[in-house]
């Protein structure tokens, strides 16, 4: 095998990996984008991103209401107006798909992009 | 030579292109979609999705959503439907005569008959009366935690005189259902999602939906695999939110269905005690056996029926009667956090 033979293959596994380096570093930037898209009665209210930390009471016309907590990359409703909780009672979400809901207020809170999550779905 | 090299190079620099972008969710120009609606049997109904454009996938969940809002009208024993012959007006006309029922009802209500003998009497959508006690507990002890209170043991027994399913009678030349006992009550709580979620599964295909996974309140129902044809991955909840992790178990499913029967979704408290919705009809009281019980099976109404089964029974009877059945595997998750599994449950890893 000549020289130029071998800084040939090497420049193109480089090349490769980089390629591969790349495509990874853009499929995993998709995180940075992940937001909480707030929906109400399936009339959406709003999106936050992920990555700064708020806190944003959602507010219904009868008084009702769920307070959203974004922190450390994570959506969680900390406190709810419902009777029954389930929506405060379920641990904070971050990735693709996620959500929460509550289910008396008609509330959906869903994650867009970012990373992907480890399952599709979930049954409880 | 050098080509030889430049070959071999382009191949493997493809195949590295083609290693990263299988993982993206894009398959063949199908995209990955999700929708979720809240009106439907009063729980959050989720469904995942490919299709080739977003309009196309909205339109097929349309169609999908009307076909349930259909089955919530049928099944529903609250309220009453211009135009809609379902389980309410059944109960309201018990003992009195029989009524016309839809022809959907009617197949509901001999999959609830075979259920109860399946499940030797576990599982009994004639158990109405007794679960509307419970409901109206459970309804004024969450909206009031104070006052919250258990029903008292005499109702409860007057109530359990009336829940013989052999009172149920069906006339399928006439299109009528009949309560001979006119304080039976049905409720189909117990098979209603699952039914309705084979049904959605059978539908989904006949509109070219191909790879859809939905979730109705946690009956999760899978046709066929993902786009790419890897299974869906569904994760199991567990029961005790302050356990670190989301789920107890990741299930690969494909072409089946996974449902789970707990005690930490629709429950109450009296006097900090937790009183879960799914009722022993050997008791009359809340099942306590264990906090969760996970059904698979091909079938999703025979999973939901078996879930409610398994989770009003100790859980090595309940062992003892999947061991015995063909198609239907199930996964306990214990008090102390431990995990049961009968022998074909496939668990693809440790979490």
């Amino acid at each position: 095998m000549k020289k130029n033979d071998v800084i040939l293959i090497a420049g193109l596994l480089l090349a490769a990996l980089a390629a591969f380096g790349g495509i990874s570093w853009y499929l995993a930037a998709d995180t940075q984008k992940a937001e909480a898209v707030v929906e109400v009665d399936g009339q959406e209210k709003g999106r936050y991103p992920l990555d700064q930390d708020t806190s944003v009471e959602i507010q219904l016309e009868d008084g009702s209401y769920n307070l959203l907590e974004i922190k450390d990359g994570r959506a969680d409703i900390t406190e709810a107006s419902c009777p029954d909780k389930i929506c405060v009672d379920h641990r904070p979400v971050s990735r693709r798909g996620e959500s929460l809901v509550c289910l008396p207020n008609k509330v959906v809170v869903e994650i867009e992009n970012g990373q992907e999550a480890e399952v599709d779905g979930m049954t409880h | 030579m050098k080509k030889k090299y430049i070959m071999s190079a382009a191949l493997l620099f493809s195949a590295l292109l083609l290693a990263v972008l299988s993982r993206h969710s894009s398959f063949g120009g199908m995209q990955r979609y999700e929708a979720t609606f809240l009106d439907v049997f009063d729980t959050v109904t989720s469904i995942t999705g490919y299709a080739k454009s977003e309009e196309i996938f909205t339109e097929q969940v349309e169609l999908l959503h009307a076909k349930l809002q259909r089955y919530h009208q049928l099944f529903d024993i609250y309220h009453s439907y211009e135009g809609v012959h379902n389980i309410k007006d059944i109960n309201d006309a018990a003992g009195r005569r029989p009524v016309e029922a839809d022809p959907e009802v009617i197949e509901l209500l001999k999959l609830g008959q075979d259920m109860y003998r399946r499940t030797e009497g576990k599982v009994n959508i004639a158990y109405g009366s007794v679960l509307a006690v419970w409901h109206e507990y459970r309804e004024a002890g969450i909206e009031n935690p104070q006052n919250a209170q258990l029903p008292p043991a005499d109702l409860l027994g007057a109530c359990a005189e009336h829940t013989d399913i052999s009172k149920l009678v069906i006339d399928e030349g006439a299109g009528t259902v009949f309560l001979e006992d006119e304080e039976m009550r049905l409720d189909v709580g117990s098979i209603g999602k699952g039914f309705a979620a084979q049904r959605l599964a059978e539908y989904a295909r006949e509109i070219g939906m191909e790879h859809v996974l939905f979730s109705l309140g946690g009956n999760v129902c899978a046709v066929g695999a993902k786009a790419d044809g890897t299974p869906w991955r569904v994760g199991i909840e567990k029961p005790r939110p302050e356990a670190q992790g989301s789920y107890v178990q990741a299930v690969e499913l494909a072409g089946r269905s996974l449902v789970t029967s707990g005690d930490y979704q629709r429950y109450y408290e009296v006097d900090g005690r937790r009183y879960c919705h799914i009722i022993d009809p050997e008791t009359g009281m809340p099942a306590e056996f264990f906090p969760s019980v996970t059904v698979m099976a091909e079938d999703s109404g025979m999973a939901d029926a078996f879930s409610t089964a398994l989770f009003v029974m100790g859980q090595e009877e309940g062992l003892a009667l999947v061991e015995e059945l063909e198609d239907v595997e199930a996964l306990w998750v214990m008090e102390d956090g431990g995990i049961r599994c009968s022998s074909g449950f496939g668990i693809d890893e440790e979490e």
